[in-house]
This record gives structure tokens, C-alpha cells and sequence, in this order.
């Protein structure tokens, strides 16, 4: 539960004894009570947003890092494995019938391990 | 205004002069200054200012096309349009849809008492200035006022009549395995517009209706491609999502479609994302989406993009004989899934 | 979108399904807890591309699935009251109750207002002071603060006329209700990333060790979640049984300190009903003694209030992921998102409703044993 979309808040005010503020969701612009976040976010930050509450003020360095990370493991190659992927989806749904079971003797997709 | 005094109280009282009233649909003086005043000199033409309790008008041909849709959009006025525009773009592409040429439109009012009369003008105003860019002729309404609180300010209904090319007859159950599927420009522009115009959901976003008139768009199409053209729909209330799923009930065909090739604006998307609704089920005023034989989807697409309003027109799928009935999106990620109808509206959501 | 396209990349998603087909020994039974996390899995078909490997079971984390039907029949009761403004999120029109729904009601004339945020509900009240406002404050830890708030600055503003209907459910005890029915074959959980953006993760510490069960807090994003599944199964085969953190670019151990702080100055622990699950002892929120004036269930009369379920609504089952939605007799048949017999049918995350829209000409919706 659930959802919370990231935005950039755009402008910090009061209003009515509450931190407010606008944010931008990527063109969108809706208003936010930042009373959760008031001490941590500025104009320029990024918050996460749920029924129009900050959460979170997203940890840029948090998402840096374990963006890296996942660069690291992937292989910015070809995208073969992906498509045999989508193909065997694809034909499943048209056919209705059920894919073959991969079974012990059954190589796994072959893939950089 | 003088109002001789009798004792009697007024039944149009002077503060009311700037505001539809419940005499202005009995039938009697008011109603006449209202049809003189307000729409006649917005509609005039030499048909309707018989003013003859039926239009008579010559309709060339032994098949005429005719569509009537009733117009209830809430507010009445938003960012990119008003639903005068909607009245007469929505009736227009309907007829536009069936390879007509869309010709006369009648519009009948419902008014509620308190609608003030500068709105009104407004309207009537978008639906002339639609009608004349869309060559059609309003040649007969109506007007009835109710009651406040019984109407959402208006509500508009117009039927239209077209002429129709006996060669040139797309039609929903025409599409076939092979056929190519194209949108004539961006996505989910008009839901994501009323969406914000409201007063509850409360954001703003750069986002206008896309309200236009389509039968250029057609004509482009119907020019280049003639009968290669298998159907045509405008993918109004429901979206894009219902457009095709009625195209592949009623063709008996299966649809596949390509998320990475959908065109979908990015305020739209991020509307989209705040409220978690699919674009795909956000209702259009001014787009068509095309299912059209294979050999004639790159000409069909370079027509499309020579008019303004089909710049980001886009191929988005395909149709196949596999699994009638079923549209389907592959993800980005490559996994397909099922499109499928909507119960009722989508509403935003939190979980 | 900035923070969330990067994390719907498909080169990254593949990577990790690579890693966690890789990692993974045995097939491998987890659980998300979060319906939006569930969302994601059957909207984007995550489940295919990790085949065997990985059994993902769809945890109770709908709140929408879990209110209790008392709680949606009362809500139906107020909202038909002409003097009351209903404001709810969007998520509870069409729940059914045990004869109707709020889309039903407001077809009869009753006034049911979507909002998207629950201060916005406070400002109807204030624009109608001649209606009573009740706002539906549903959800889980990550709204909590938000309907705090609400009923908070209602009270600092002296608006009279606005009480909430609350039915609020907290994760931790549902995943100890799971893990200790005797049939649990969950091995590890993802944990919800919103509610501990919230609550942090302190309350999962225990869990993991007394039930030796890795748990691992995850985003909702498609990266989010294979990455968070990738952590959970290295646990699974490391023999670790702590809790991680995925999703660090929001959540932190403590949580969010001062939404925690406004929460338990206006909310207390209750027990609560399940719908689907029955009561469990404090895992709900109810509002505390010096905010009655705001509680709906206090302000308004809702004694004679007769609930019935249908007999044939399996919701409590696949809401603990005993059964998948398919297997269900009345899946697809007598209960469909046009007619739906409970909650999970409706909620738009609720499983049965994901399986219907998404999944349900997929071969293993065809009804072979799980």
C-alpha cells in the first residue's frame, strides 16, 4: 500500500500552521503537505508522494548507488534471452495451450551467467 | 428593463437578466428572444431561420449515414475546449468514422435554470465556429429548460448526416489478419484534461483536450488509401482499450499491441501515474485510431502526418487471427497481457 | 518520470531475472505482502519470466480487500444519509457490501465524493458547513499519517462538521497470522516498500528471527521487485534470515519520525477484522478517545447494521495465498469485476482482479492444482 510516486518539489510555503508545497511529477503539479518531511526538503529536492503527503525525501545518493550496482550485474548487450522471453508469452496467450514444462533435463534458457 | 408595477410579483425578476430561466424553454416570448438572440445569429443559416418545426433539407444518394451522441461533460468549460466543441466534434468524427461526409446537424439543449448566459454564448459560440470549420449546417434544435439542480449546467444533444462514398466504407467489422493499426497523434490528452478541470482530484497539469474535427484526417486517408482504410474509430469514452477491443469483437480478430509504440504524453503518463489509471482506457475527442491493410500502412501514416493534427501519428500494433476477441499488449519488458474492457469508468486510485 | 522509469528498464529487469535464476537452487516460495507490488508482478508478467524458479504467493496487502464488510455497510449507510457528503478514495466505489455499493448509493442519490487526498475531504467540510463530511480513512501504515493529519488540523481548525469512518489495518501482524497457520509454504517476504518509508523496518526484525523467514523491504517498480526477490532468494540460499533493504532510496530503518510521532498521537492499536481472515488482535488503528467527535462510529448511530457475506466468496483463502484467484468455483463465473462477489474482485490490486484482467488466458489459469 501502495501508491506513492516520485516528484520535484518546486516551491516550500505555509498554509494554515502546515508545510506545504508544490510538486512536479514530471508535468504534473499538484500541491503536497510536506509536514513529514518539513525539516529534510527544500525547493529542488525529490519526494515520494502518497495522497498528497510526502513520505520520503527520495535518498538521491541511496538511488545512485544501488543504480550502479544494478549496472554492474546487467549486461548491456543484446537482448536475445529477452526475446525468446516475449516470443513463448506472446504464443502462450494466442495458443491457450500450455507452454512445455521445463523439466530437469531441460537446459535453462541459455544466457552471459 | 421596466416592469410596469402591479402589486403582482415579477415573474422575471431584473437581477435574473443575465441567466437562463425556466420560462426560457416554455415555448412563449422568452423562448423566442433566447432563439433570436442567442442562437440564431450564431447558427444563421437560410434552413434554420425557416424555423419550421422540421428542417428540409436535399440528401444526395440512396444510403445517407446518420449519428446522434449526447454531450454531458462536467465542467462544462476546460482547458483546450468547451462541450459546444464537444457537441459538434464528437457527432462529426462519429459520421466521419463510416467514410460519410458529414453535412447538417441538429442540436437540442437542455438548460438548467441559473445557467448564466455568457456560458451559454460560449458555447453556442464553439459550436458554430466547429460546425463552419467542419462545413456542416445546423439546420434545426431544440431547447428545454429544467429545473436547478437537474441538469449539470447543460446538456447537449446534436445528430448528425453525412453522405457516404459507396467506395470508401470502413467499418468495425471489416478488420483482418494482417491489417496494420495506427493512431492518428497522442494519447489520453482530453481525460487527463477534464481529470484536472474538476474541482476534486486538484492538479494541474499542461494538458488540453485534443478536441478536433477528423474528417480532414479521413479525407487524407480516404484520398491515399482509399478501401485499404478497414476501420475507423474515434476512441472516445473508454479510450483507446475499448476502441479496439469492439473493432476485434466485431471483425472477430485478435489485436496485439506494442506498449513502447504507444504515443503518450508525458504529462499524461505522469497524470497518469499520480492517479493509477492505464492511458489506455482515458477517453479522446481528437484522434482515430486505423486498422489498415499492410501494404498501405506507410502511405496511410504519411497522410496522417501531413495535417496538423495528425503530426505524431504512430503504428501501434497489428492484427492477427489468433485468439479472436483478445487484444493484447507486450510490456516493455517483453511479457504480453491481457487489454480487456472495463466494467465502468476508471477511477483514480491510492492502493 | 525521474526515480521511476530508470526502474521499469528492461536490460536491468532481465539482468536480475538471469541472477535470480542463476542463485536459485530449488523453487523457491515467497510472498508480497503490498497489492501494489502484487499489481506490478501479474501487470508487467513477472511471474512467467521467473518460471519455476520462483513461486510468488499474493499476500493480503489490500486494504481495500481487508476492510471489514461492517465497516463497508456502514459506509454505505452514511453515505445514503441525505445530510452527509461521503468522501472517499477511489478505490472503495465499487467494494461491495452485503447488498450494495458506493457507486450504487450515489446512483440513488446519495452524495459520494472521490477524493485523492484526505485534507481535501477536510476542505469539502469546510465549504459545506451545512453537511456533515465523513471521509472513508482507509489503508494501511502508509496512509495513517495522512488521515492523522486530517483529522488533526480539523481539530486545530475548529471545523465541527467533519468525522472520519476508519478502517485501518497494520502489516506486521498479518504476516505472523501467515506465518503461523500450520499450510504456510512461504519461505521469505517482500516487504511493503511505502508502509516502511513510514514505519521503517524495526517492527520486521523480530519476525525474521523468530520465524527464521528473510524479509525484504521492496519498491514497486519492475527492477525494485526482481531485485528484491534476487535479495531474498541469495538469503534463502546463504541460509540468512534478516531483513534488507531494497528500496533505500526511500525507506531507512527508523521510518518516518514524525509521521510515526502524529500517528500515535491520534491513533491507537485495536484489533481488527480481516475481511476474508477474521479478527486479528491489535493489527488495526482506531482513533483515540480525546478525537471521538471526529469518529464517525461515534457521531452517527450505526447500531442495526445486518452483514452477510456471500457464501461463495473464497476472498479470505486466496487473501492468505492458500489458493490461487483461478481456483476459485466462482472465479470468471459467478464473480467477475462487473459482478464481483468480494473485495480482492474489485480492488484494482486485488488478486482476484489482477488475475482476471491480466492473466486469465494464461495456461496455469486454467485451473491444474498449485
Amino acid at each position: 500500500m501502495c501508491l506513492g510516486i516520485p516528484g520535484k518539489v518546486t516551491e516550500v510555503y505555509g498554509a494554515e500552521g502546515l508545510q506545504m508545497g508544490m510538486v512536479d511529477f514530471g508535468g504534473v503539479r499538484r500541491e503536497v503537505c510536506l509536514a513529514y518531511v518539513a525539516d529534510e526538503v527544500e525547493a529542488g529536492d525529490y519526494v515520494i508522494v502518497h495522497v498528497g503527503f510526502a513520505i520520503s525525501k527520495v535518498d538521491e545518493e541511496e538511488a545512485r548507488r544501488t543504480f550502479k550496482l544494478l549496472e554492474e550485474i546487467s549486461e548491456l548487450d543484446e537482448l536475445e534471452w529477452m526475446k525468446e522471453v516475449a516470443e513463448q508469452s506472446l504464443s502462450v496467450l494466442e495458443s491457450g495451450k500450455n507452454p512445455s514444462p521445463a523439466g530437469p533435463d531441460q537446459a535453462p534458457p541459455a544466457g552471459p551467467s | 428593463m421596466s416592469i410596469a408595477s402591479t402589486g403582482l410579483t415579477c415573474p422575471v425578476p431584473a437581477g435574473d437578466a443575465d441567466r437562463v430561466l425556466l420560462g426560457h424553454g416554455s415555448g412563449g416570448k422568452l423562448s423566442a428572444a433566447l432563439l433570436r438572440e442567442r442562437f440564431l445569429p450564431r447558427f444563421g443559416n437560410e434552413v434554420l431561420s425557416v424555423l419550421g418545426d422540421a428542417a428540409v433539407v436535399a440528401v444526395p444518394g440512396e444510403e445517407i449515414a446518420v449519428s446522434t451522441d449526447s454531450f454531458v461533460v462536467s465542467p462544462l468549460e476546460f482547458p483546450g475546449g468547451n462541450i459546444g466543441h464537444l457537441a459538434v466534434h464528437g457527432t462529426v468524427n462519429d459520421l466521419a468514422m463510416m467514410g460519410a461526409e458529414p453535412l447538417y446537424l441538429t442540436a437540442g439543449f437542455i438548460l438548467e435554470e441559473g445557467l448564466p448566459f455568457d456560458v451559454l454564448d460560449r458555447v453556442i459560440e464553439a459550436m458554430s465556429e466547429s460546425a463552419s470549420e467542419a462545413g456542416v449546417m445546423v439546420i434545426t434544435g431544440d431547447t428545454k429548460v429544467v429545473e436547478r439542480g437537474k441538469a449539470d449546467g447543460m446538456f447537449i444533444n446534436t445528430t448528425g448526416i453525412g453522405r457516404l462514398d459507396p467506395e470508401f466504407r470502413p467499418g468495425p467489422t471489416r478488420a483482418r489478419d494482417g491489417d496494420v493499426v495506427l493512431v492518428s497523434g497522442p494519447i489520453g490528452r482530453h481525460g487527463v484534461a477534464i481529470m484536472a478541470a474538476r474541482e476534486d482530484l486538484r492538479f494541474e497539469v499542461e494538458v488540453e483536450s485534443d478536441t478536433a474535427c477528423l474528417a480532414p484526417l479521413v479525407e487524407g486517408l480516404r484520398a491515399s488509401c482509399g478501401p485499404a482504410i478497414r476501420s475507423l474509430r474515434d476512441p472516445t469514452r473508454g479510450g483507446v482499450a475499448s476502441a479496439l477491443n469492439e473493432i476485434a469483437a466485431s471483425s472477430g480478430v485478435g489485436i496485439r499491441l506494442e506498449e513502447g509504440d504507444l504515443p503518450i504524453p508525458g504529462p499524461v503518463r505522469a497524470a497518469c501515474e499520480m492517479l493509477g489509471l492505464d492511458p489506455l482506457y482515458v477517453a479522446n475527442e481528437g484522434i482515430l485510431v486505423a486498422i489498415v491493410a499492410p501494404e498501405a500502412a506507410g502511405a496511410a501514416l504519411e497522410a496522417l502526418r501531413s495535417q496538423a493534427t495528425g503530426v505524431s501519428a504512430a503504428r501501434i500494433g497489428t492484427v492477427t487471427a489468433e485468439r479472436p476477441g483478445l487484444v493484447l499488449l507486450r510490456t516493455g519488458l517483453g511479457a504480453s497481457r491481457v487489454v480487456d474492457m472495463l466494467p465502468g469508468d476508471q477511477l483514480p486510485r491510492i492502493c | 518520470m525521474k526515480y521511476l522509469s530508470e526502474y521499469r528498464d528492461p536490460v536491468l529487469a532481465r539482468s536480475l531475472v538471469e541472477k535470480i535464476l542463476a542463485t536459485a537452487t530449488r523453487p523457491r516460495v515467497l510472498m508480497e505482502v503490498c497489492g501494489g507490488q502484487t499489481h506490478t508482478i501479474v501487470r508487467q508478467g513477472l511471474q512467467e519470466f521467473l518460471k519455476d524458479a520462483v513461486d510468488m504467493i499474493h499476500g493480503p496487502g489490500c486494504p481495500v480487500c481487508v476492510t471489514p464488510l461492517e465497516q463497508i455497510d456502514r459506509a454505505l449507510f452514511l453515505a445514503a444519509r441525505s445530510d452527509v457528503i461521503f468522501a472517499s478514495f477511489g478505490d472503495m466505489l465499487r467494494v461491495p457490501g452485503s447488498d450494495s455499493d458506493l457507486l450504487q448509493v450515489r446512483a440513488r442519490g446519495g452524495e459520494v465524493r472521490v477524493v485523492y487526498s484526505p485534507l481535501d475531504a477536510l476542505e469539502i467540510a469546510r465549504a459545506h458547513p451545512e453537511h456533515e463530511v465523513v471521509f472513508f480513512a482507509v489503508g494501511f501504515e502508509t496512509t495513517a499519517p495522512a488521515n492523522a493529519m486530517a483529522v488533526w488540523q480539523a481539530r486545530e481548525l475548529g471545523v465541527t462538521n467533519f468525522s472520519v469512518l476508519v478502517s485501518h489495518v497494520t502489516v506486521p501482524p498479518a504476516i505472523r497470522a501467515i506465518l503461523d497457520a500450520p499450510d504456510n509454504r512461504v519461505e521469505a517476504f517482500l516487504a511493503a516498500g511505502h508502509v516502511c518509508t513510514v514505519m521503517g523496518w524495526k517492527e520486521y526484525e523480530p519476525l525474521a528471527a523468530e520465524y527464521g523467514v528473510p524479509i525484504v523491504v521492496t519498491g514497486f517498480e519492475p527492477v525494485d521487485i526482481l531485485e528484491g526477490i534476487y535479495m531474498a532468494v541469495r538469503q534463502l540460499e546463504e541460509g540468512r534470515a534478516e531483513v534488507e533493504n531494497q528500496y533505500a532510496r526511500s525507506v531507512r530503518r527508523s521510518g518516518n519520525e514524525p509521521a510515526q510521532e502524529l500517528v500515535s498521537k491520534v491513533f491507537e492499536l485495536v484489533d481488527r477484522a480481516w475481511r476474508g481472515i477474521g479478527e486479528i488482535p491489535s493489527s488495526g488503528l482506531g482513533l483515540r478517545e480525546e478525537f471521538a467527535d471526529f469518529d464517525a462510529e461515534r457521531k452517527f448511530d450505526l447500531g442495526s447494521i445486518r452483514t452477510s457475506e456471500p457464501e461463495e466468496c473464497m476472498a479470505g483463502d486466496v487473501l492468505r495465498g492458500r489458493i490461487k484467484p483461478f481456483q476459485c468455483p466462482a472465479f470468471g463465473e459467478a464473480c467477475t469485476p462487473e459482478k464481483p462477489l468480494g473485495a480482492p474482485m474489485v480492488s484494482s490490486e486485488g488478486a482476484c482482479a489482477a488475475y482476471y484482467n491480466y492473466a486469465r488466458f494464461q495456461p496455469e489459469t486454467t485451473g491444474e492444482p498449485v
